[in-house]
């Protein structure tokens, strides 16, 4: 492992005892067995060969994408989380329909002349108005800070379905303090289909970015998702804050 | 030169890829719609022109922004500086009415009281031209509304160099939107 002593001090919270690369213990037989084992995949794998991620640790942005970008990753492997692309495809359905919309717009304005035109010309420029006006009052309103939705189904005696909400935002820098990195989680736990509510729990942590950026730019891609899966693991738990 | 772009882009997966692409073409998009609507309101199909040639000095130079309304109610008069198009010559030309005549339209012996006609009959000459345009009109005696793309309310001087200098080397309009198409790939908002 590359050394990372230039990596600016950090606190971390505490390392789960049984994660770390240990085969997870075999489970008692009831309603905690489902947790104990997520607990278990919600530590980095050790040794898991990563492509570096390096960004400009200049720009806040980029750095956030960078973690966006690594806690989508961490939280879709296979057993963990599924991710649930409705937002992202809303965006997408709007968004190209929008650019449809004026593409025809634009190719019968060019094609018939203009006297003829004008209806349907206008037709297409408020069809286009109103579909951007729609994308902006989805993006900021319903999706608005969510990076992640995520979904789970286990089978214990019954169908558990879990579901897991993340948000992300930057808390902007003072000359004390480097800019911050901060999620929140909402999760819900239910079973038959949604009907019966097993467990709810919210959290919400904040970590600065000199906590997993170095000098250079790199993400430590292991401190971060020993912070993710500790955050995730707390919420999963019911230990909400 | 790419290749960490394009390491990236591999592993974020193709609803990211549609997502870069949409922002890119959603600029031209917008671009696009602004233009149409801006048309609409003006009604006019060219609001914003380029002067070309040096026919209306001192008044437009050659590069000149010429922004143009097509009032469907407003009578043209003399002194008005009009852009019209010929049909069968494709560049439309900047010039002032020297003369326009009203041409009642023809209701069964009844003569329109009001003066905002639509049958106007116009002549045109640029002001640094020796004659009028009556060669220009390939044939034709009067220019009427329909050949009128608009009159000019407004200038920018120097601005339409750009348009120019890309209607003359179209290695810069295609190096330009390969450069955004670019940047638009590889940058994330």
């Amino acid at each position: 492992m590359a050394p990372r002593s230039r990596k600016a001090a950090a606190s971390t919270s505490p390392p789960r005892t049984h994660s770390d690369g240990t085969p997870p213990e075999v489970p008692p037989k009831d309603e905690t067995s489902a947790v104990a084992d997520v607990d278990a995949l919600l530590a980095p794998l050790p040794g898991e060969q990563r492509e570096e991620v390096k960004v400009n640790n200049a720009s806040v942005t980029d750095m956030k994408h960078a973690c966006d970008d690594a806690l989508k990753r961490f939280l879709s492997r296979p057993d963990l989380f599924k991710q649930i692309h409705t937002h992202t495809d809303v965006r997408l359905a709007l968004g190209w329909l929008s650019v449809l919309v004026a593409g025809a717009t634009g190719l019968y304005g060019w094609k018939v002349p203009f006297e003829q035109s004008k209806p349907a010309v206008w037709a297409g420029v408020i069809a286009y108005i109103v579909l951007t006006i729609a994308q902006t009052l989805y993006s900021y309103f319903i999706e608005g800070d969510i990076v992640f939705v995520g979904k789970r189904k286990t089978f214990d005696k019954r169908i558990v379905t879990e579901r897991i909400t993340i948000t992300s935002r930057t808390t902007p820098s003072s000359p004390s303090t480097p800019p911050g990195y901060a999620l929140g989680l909402t999760f819900v736990r239910s079973a038959a289909g949604g009907k019966t509510l097993l467990g709810k729990g919210r959290a919400s942590e904040e970590r600065p970015f000199t906590a997993f950026f170095d000098e250079r730019g790199v993400l430590d891609q292991e401190a971060f998702e020993r912070w993710v899966g500790a955050v995730v693991g707390q919420v999963m738990d019911g230990k909400a804050q | 030169m790419f290749a960490d772009e394009l390491k990236t882009l591999r592993r974020l997966g193709v609803r990211h890829v549609l997502l870069q692409i949409l922002n890119f073409v959603s600029v031209l998009a917008s671009g696009l719609m602004i233009w149409k609507g801006l048309g609409l309101i003006t009604n006019t199909e060219s609001p914003i022109v380029v002067v070309l040639s040096g026919s209306m000095e001192p008044a437009f130079y050659r590069g000149d922004l010429l922004f143009l309304t097509n009032p469907s109610d407003a009578r043209y008069q003399t002194g008005d500086i009009t852009v019209y198009k010929i049909p069968g010559a494709d560049i439309p030309i900047v010039h002032r009415v020297l003369e326009t005549h009203d041409y009642p339209p023809n209701n069964k012996g009844a003569v329109a009281a009001s003066p905002l006609v639509q049958r106007q009959l116009l002549l045109t000459k640029g002001d640094n031209n020796a004659i009028d345009d009556i060669e220009l009109y390939q044939g034709l005696e009067w220019l009427e509304r329909k050949h009128i793309v608009g009159k000019v309310r407004g200038f920018l001087p120097y601005v339409g160099y750009v348009t120019i200098a890309m209607n003359d080397f179209p290695q810069l309009k295609y190096a330009l939107l390969g450069g955004l198409g670019l940047l638009a790939l590889i940058q994330r908002e």
